[in-house]
């Protein structure tokens, strides 16, 4: 589709001139100063025509668009270090796309759980390669990393392996067992909605 | 299977040494057939059926039903709930670092001392030796020590003052000291009156009356390590004869 609708694609740095207002309506990586349109961002300018109206000129990092997590959104992500405070997650996919970078996120002792969220313990809802369905309360400032939560039913540890090495079985809201060695280990489970679970 | 684990109480084993569950050839069918608990220690693992054995040593039996390897080893693993010595290396803000011969260094927070709060702070300096127990000891995170019990009472634990010797034994020793009714204990209470602070990782402290006497019980420990209990016994003897 943006093939048939894009006339041309050229490279642009920021600060670039690209037209005039008259010329072009201005889209995303674009800036509007002295009624002329200049480029925000060091990319590729995408013209799109949308019929009668003035095409919508944007200046983009790639040619695809990048998905970004936003507040609200349910992310899927792996567990890479735990600290009594938090634990530092890479987020993995935004909704079911997969995304090209890997962000950090973090999240916090006191939103693993909605209830009793002094009692908990990092080490016992997460460990680290466990894999997470959180959603997003903040997307941080410059440096810090997006904030996650997973104080709902439905968010938690989704995959995890025992210390033997296998994949375990969910048998509570905070129990896994390993199906190998039959040892439970204690983690912050999510409760999958039936037809989200492949057979 | 317990009676197969039972046969090899007091063996050396090695690790990939495994006990299956072994089918009876006939099952009685009047008495009542009645399911076999095995408690499985350290150095033990189970694995579908199978027992495994993971570390090299001697299969040792605790009534009814507890089964564990007694194995040597020299690096001290922490676990949570385990008294040791540490050596405080640094003071970063709030927080000790204590070295207690593990991976990692430990972290010890000023607040967990007795009667310790934002305005009293401990008197602790790099180069105490402390005695603390793990509050967080995992392989996941960075262990965390504590002086202080459940209910913020010292409980003999803190800095460990007024002189004395810290060496090294091993940990299978300090397992022997630390046993209740231990004999190497009521041994070494007949000799001279002291103080002695044993942690769980192989590291003691010694504080008698007098120097020599100090130095003499660090010996008589580090040398009963390999020893049989008749010639520890000799030895303990000839030192209170004054013979050494």
């Amino acid at each position: 589709m943006f093939k048939a609708i894009m006339l041309y694609c050229s490279r642009s740095k920021e600060g670039d001139k690209l037209c005039s207002v008259e010329d072009c309506n201005p889209g995303t990586g674009v800036y509007l100063r002295h009624g002329y349109i200049y480029s925000s961002l060091a990319g590729y300018v995408l013209r799109k025509n949308e019929g009668e109206e003035l095409p919508v000129i944007s200046v983009v990092r790639e040619t695809e668009a990048q998905l970004l997590p936003d507040v609200g959104a349910i992310v899927t992500c792996k567990v890479t270090s735990i600290n009594p405070r938090f634990a530092k997650v890479h987020i993995l996919y935004v909704g079911s796309t997969p995304l090209k970078d890997r962000f950090r996120g973090t999240i916090r002792k006191e939103d693993v759980r909605a209830t009793e969220k002094d009692k908990v313990e990092t080490y016992k809802s997460f460990r680290p390669g466990d894999i997470v369905l959180a959603k997003v309360i903040s997307l941080g400032d410059v440096q810090s990393n997006y904030l996650l939560t997973t104080a709902e039913n439905e968010l938690g540890v989704v995959v995890a392996h025992s210390e033997a090495g296998a994949q375990m079985v969910p048998i509570s809201w905070c129990e896994m067992q390993c199906p190998r060695t039959q040892s439970k280990e204690f983690r912050k489970v999510a409760r999958v909605q039936p037809e989200y679970l492949q057979a | 299977m317990v009676s197969g684990l039972k046969e090899k109480v007091g063996e050396v084993l090695l690790p990939g040494d495994e006990f299956c569950f072994e089918a009876e050839d006939t099952i009685s069918l009047t008495e009542q057939v009645k399911p076999e608990k095995v408690v499985c220690g350290p150095g033990l693992r189970r694995s579908g059926d199978r027992l495994l054995v993971c570390k090299s040593g001697v299969l040792r039996h605790k009534q009814p039903n507890t089964f564990w390897i007694d194995s040597q080893q020299r690096r001290y693993v922490p676990v949570k709930g385990e008294s040791v010595v540490g050596i405080v290396t640094a003071k970063s803000g709030d927080v000790f670092k204590v070295d207690f011969g593990g991976s990692e260094q430990a972290s010890l927070s000023y607040l967990a001392f007795e009667g310790a709060t934002k305005r009293n702070r401990p008197n602790v300096q790099v180069g105490d030796l402390v005695f603390a127990q793990f509050l967080i000891a995992n392989k996941d995170m960075e262990p965390e020590l504590v002086c202080i019990d459940g209910s913020g009472r010292a409980n003999g634990m803190g800095v460990l003052a007024g002189g004395g010797l810290l060496f090294r034994v091993s940990l299978g020793l300090v397992r022997r000291l630390l046993a209740p009714h231990s004999k190497i204990e009521s041994d070494l209470k007949q000799l001279f009156p002291c103080e002695l602070v044993v942690g769980m990782n192989g590291r003691v402290w010694v504080h008698s009356c007098s120097v020599q006497q100090t130095l003499i019980i660090a010996n008589l420990l580090q040398s009963c390590d390999t020893m049989t209990a008749a010639q520890r016994r000799e030895l303990f003897r000839r030192v209170q004869q004054g013979v050494l």
